[in-house]
């Protein structure tokens, strides 16, 4: 019996050990090329940005970010595996591990980046965005203040409810929150006449708008409630994640600031080998230096990157552009030459 | 006589009071039928259900792959099948138990793949198959788990008894979503860093969890109902604590229990449906994901129609497999 | 030493280990992502709106008191659910043992629909086809008394908006099935000489089986009864779906905007064995009560 109880208190000692001991800095950037995947968290249900097709695949903006982080991270577009997320639960998914990173029009604040908030770490931002409400035309509404003492739909667990609220709070107008768990059920909201507006990010009003009988029925009102910066978010302890993250981003604004697009990438990188004068070009493909490798990538990264999702401005194009299902005039995310704010650092 | 007539009279009064109002009845539910009948036939655009067929049964399976779930399924069914005729063969019928929890591993094996099949991500199970899954996998791991609860809370240890019992209690009073919130976003926070368990089997995990403790309960009804004095012949004749346990009690309490059982297994296949809150794509996931899509929008009434149907269905013939299956069991018990 | 004795000290160890492994776990986990067990955050302004609480709030109120109203919205369903729920499953119970032969079949249907369906894609029948499907028509069964929309029932005065009436309706026909059979249960419970005698003694059908059966049926109907009721308070966290601000929706809110999981999670179960406590010892009364009456 003696024997018994002092071999289950080794046992118990060795276990508890193990526990503490396990490695606590690894970066999730090695565990994704271990497994050789990458797990994205994705929303799933806004078209234009991530949604499932009749195929069961997944599409949109959102998605092409998650292949564009696994072709720089894992050399393969296709190696994703995406976990469609509610706004409620993608910060605790990507606290508890269960997400490598997020990329679900997710907004970026302070308290979010902040590690005594939410403690994320965001990369640079893929879609600017703004709150917005949508009314029905008949209704004959035209700003927020026609919108006193009426129910509003929103989509709870988001800043779009905080917003909200502020921006009725701050001019003492009373309303009415209906609060529903995702998008697609403040849409039903809305059509189904619940509420006199419903409330979102302007991209997402403009989505929900185009799959619409008749789009033209609905007016997006001039108010903007809010600046929404939406940026893809990983776990604010990984510092290498982060960065990696960064330029990968940075790498598709950069890459469409010197027209380097899908169609043309191989040439490029033929003609920059050919040229050993064109240094930033050289540095930018990976054919001298070692960019890549500092960020803890393959040198090539953005070869890998553009030939399978081509640079910002076609992900926006082949998804927002004005020949898709979901068109949002492109405004504040042209590139800076163009009268739109995205511009890349150099990569030096 | 008087009685005689004033019977009469009461029973004639009644009859046409009854008269009239199933006459009333009739008459609404012949309208609410036509009316029914029309809507289902010239308003509803069916669309949303028969072009999305396959995403129903198999969520985003690959399709050069939708053979393998599409088998798990039907092998299930014919099994049923099998189990509903009842074969005369001894040998067959006494395999059919073993047949039953087979089905389990080759389920898993033909979704995830590996041995020669293409792997399959869990991300891409989704639809009727998830659901069957989550149901099958979380009632096998949950029967053995609430035999043993049962027997804790008999148990003559008092610690045992005591841990049991609170399990099984508190287990009863915390609703099922806050159970499946934990196995999706808590659990990970009790594993060591790098081990992870894929979100199915999480699932899977609370599911089993939670209805074990109520599978506990009805086992331990069934052990109630044994006489003691069965225990005791069983002792006179030599047997053990373990061979009463295992010959005597469990088979005669899991008999007993198998209405209640039933109950449970038909309540847990609807239950899988909440896992649609917590995102995975099952059946009814499937359905929400649809009626975001732009090309069905509004078209709530087809889409929740037709799910109740599947779910109706699968329900009611879980329902008389397992009468017939008590029905069986009944006879043999006679025959003894 | 005894073989019990050692039994139980294995198991208490192996308990132990588990126990310790897994808080060993959680510890490195919420140091490694810098996220303290700590509830002072209860008391910082919630700064989101609710669009029902039954206790004057504001968005600049605290997370505690938004999670009290959260806790109050819940208790206000589960008890308006839980009478009504009693009534219908009441009343299909006895149309199903004694009533009229069609009417039987009508409550058979309604039960078999009920059970075999889940309760989720139910609730959300009931709001996203019954109530928002009304659109903008205004359905008015009595004039000036009622009058039914997609922003809800107005009864009299009294309103109650589309999402609180879908979960009412949803949770009371979903757990007046249940009920139902319970109440069948019991009053076939009760011996048939019973009816003859009250028959021959001339009172009628319903006079004797509201005075003389279901008096007698009640001990057999109150612990399934309780058991039901439980369910029903169970089952409303299922609010969710259908938009209503219950425990669950509004602990899901404030988890998304503090990051506070864990201690979000006891508040959630603590709140619900509150509630389960409440319950249980309500019927315990109710029980008392009727055993009570019955020696009189």
């Amino acid at each position: 019996m003696r024997r018994l109880i002092s071999g289950m208190i080794g046992l118990s000692m060795l276990l508890g050990g193990c526990a503490t001991t396990s490695q606590e800095n690894i970066s999730r950037l090695d565990l994704i090329k271990k497994r050789n995947e990458l797990i994205c968290g994705v929303s799933g249900k806004i078209p234009g940005f991530s949604f499932m097709g009749s195929d069961g695949s997944y599409q949109g903006l959102d998605v092409d970010i998650c292949k564009a982080f696994a072709a720089a991270f894992l050399g393969d577009a296709s190696k994703v595996q995406y976990r469609p997320l509610t706004a409620a639960e993608r910060f605790t998914a990507i606290k508890t591990g269960e997400i490598d990173l997020l990329s679900r029009n997710t907004t970026f604040t302070l308290s979010r980046d902040s590690s005594a908030g939410n403690g994320l770490s965001f990369a640079p931002v893929v879609f600017h965005d703004g709150q917005g409400l949508m009314v029905k035309r008949e209704s004959q509404i035209t700003n927020i203040k026609g919108l006193a003492n009426k129910s509003i739909c929103v989509g709870s667990g988001t800043t779009t409810e905080q917003n909200i609220n502020d921006a009725f709070e701050s001019q003492s107008l009373p309303y009415q929150p209906i609060k529903y768990q995702d998008l697609n059920q403040v849409v039903a909201g809305y059509l189904q006449g619940r509420c006199s507006a419903m409330t979102s990010d302007r991209s997402q009003l403009a989505a929900a708008r185009s799959g619409f009988k008749n789009p033209e029925d609905h007016i997006i009102l001039d108010d903007v409630l809010s600046k929404e910066p939406l940026a893809p978010a990983s776990d604010g302890r990984d510092f290498l994640l982060a960065d990696a993250m960064r330029w990968v981003i940075f790498s598709l604004i950069s890459a469409e600031e010197q027209g380097i697009t899908k169609a043309n990438i191989l040439e490029k990188v033929k003609f920059a080998t050919d040229n050993p004068q064109l240094k930033p070009l050289r540095r930018f493909l990976g054919i001298e230096g070692d960019l890549g490798e500092k960020i803890g990538l393959g040198n090539d990264f953005v070869v890998k990157v553009i030939s399978s999702t081509g640079n910002y401005g076609e992900i926006y194009n082949r998804h927002l552009g004005s020949n898709s299902e979901v068109p949002i005039p492109r405004g504040l995310n042209n590139l800076y030459t163009n009268g739109g704010v995205h511009i890349a650092p150099p990569f030096n | 006589m008087i009685k005689f007539t004033r019977n009469i009279k009461r029973t004639l009064s009644i009859n046409l009071f009854n008269g009239l109002l199933t006459l009333a009845i009739l008459l609404i539910i012949g309208l609410g039928f036509i009316f029914t009948l029309n809507w289902l036939i010239f308003s509803a655009n069916w669309k949303v259900v028969t072009l999305n067929l396959p995403l129903y049964a198999f969520g985003s399976f690959p399709v050069d792959q939708r053979w393998r779930p599409a088998l798990w399924i039907i092998s299930l069914l014919s099994l049923s099948v099998i189990t509903l005729i009842g074969p005369n063969r001894k040998w067959l019928r006494k395999s059919l138990p073993l047949a039953w929890i087979a089905t389990l591993p080759l389920g898993i094996y033909l979704l995830s793949g590996g041995l020669g099949l293409p792997m399959v991500m869990s991300r891409h199970w989704g639809g009727l198959s998830l659901t069957i899954l989550l149901t099958e996998c979380s009632l096998l791991f949950a029967l053995p788990l609430g035999i043993f609860l049962a027997l804790g809370r008999q148990s003559e240890l008092p610690l045992v008894k005591t841990l049991s019992s609170i399990y099984i209690d508190s287990m009863r009073a915390v609703p099922l979503i806050a159970v499946l919130f934990f196995g999706q976003l808590l659990i990970p926070l009790f594993l060591p860093i790098g081990v992870e368990i894929d979100r199915v089997w999480r699932a899977i995990f609370a599911f089993t969890l939670f209805v074990s403790a109520y599978i506990a309960e009805d086992i331990r009804g069934g052990l109630q109902a044994i006489p003691n004095t069965q225990i005791e012949a069983a002792a006179t004749l030599g047997l053990n604590q373990f061979q009463i346990t295992h010959f005597i009690l469990i088979p005669q309490a899991l008999r007993i229990a198998l209405p209640a059982l039933t109950n449970q297994a038909i309540g847990l296949f609807q239950n899988t449906s909440l896992m649609a809150i917590l995102g995975l794509i099952e059946l009814l996931g499937i359905g929400r994901s649809l009626l975001a899509n732009p090309e069905f929008i509004g078209r709530y009434i087809e889409v929740y129609i037709w799910l109740a149907s599947v779910y109706w269905l699968f329900c009611t013939f879980m329902a008389v497999l397992a009468r017939h299956l008590e029905k069986r069991l009944a006879i043999q018990k006679t025959n003894i | 030493m005894s073989k019990k004795l050692t039994y139980q000290i294995v198991v208490l160890f192996l308990l132990a280990i588990l126990l310790s492994i897994l808080i060993n776990n959680l510890s490195i986990n919420l140091s490694r992502s810098g996220l303290q067990l700590s509830f002072s955050w209860l008391l910082r302004p919630a700064s989101f709106a609710l669009a029902e609480n039954p206790l004057p709030y504001s968005p600049s109120d605290t997370y505690a008191w938004a999670l009290f109203m959260g806790w109050l919205n819940s208790l206000k369903v589960i008890l308006s659910s839980l009478i009504l729920a009693t009534f219908i499953g009441v009343f299909i119970g006895i149309v199903r043992t004694v009533g009229n032969s069609v009417l039987g079949f009508l409550a058979a249907i309604y039960i078999t629909l009920i059970r075999q369906t889940p309760l989720l894609l139910q609730l959300m029948f009931w709001y996203f086809v019954a109530f928002l499907g009304l659109k903008d028509s205004i359905f008015m069964p009595i004039k000036g008394m009622i009058s039914i929309s997609n922003k809800g029932i107005e009864f009299l005065g009294l309103s109650l908006s589309s999402e609180f009436s879908a979960l009412l309706f949803g949770l009371s026909v979903f757990t007046g099935a249940y009920i139902a059979e319970v109440v069948r249960g019991g009053i076939l419970s009760v011996s048939r000489g019973q009816w003859e005698a009250f028959r021959s003694l001339g009172f009628s059908e319903i006079n004797g089986l509201f005075k003389i059966i279901i008096p007698q049926a009640l001990p057999a109907i109150i612990p399934g009864l309780t058991s039901q009721y439980l369910n029903l308070a169970k089952n409303s966290t299922l609010a969710i779906a259908v938009g209503y601000s219950d425990i669950y929706a509004i602990n899901d809110t404030v988890i998304n905007q503090t990051g506070r999981t864990i201690e979000s999670f006891i508040i959630l179960l603590s709140s619900f064995f509150l509630l389960n406590l409440l319950i249980s010892n309500l019927m315990e009364v109710i029980n008392k009560i009727t055993l009570n009456s019955k020696k009189i």
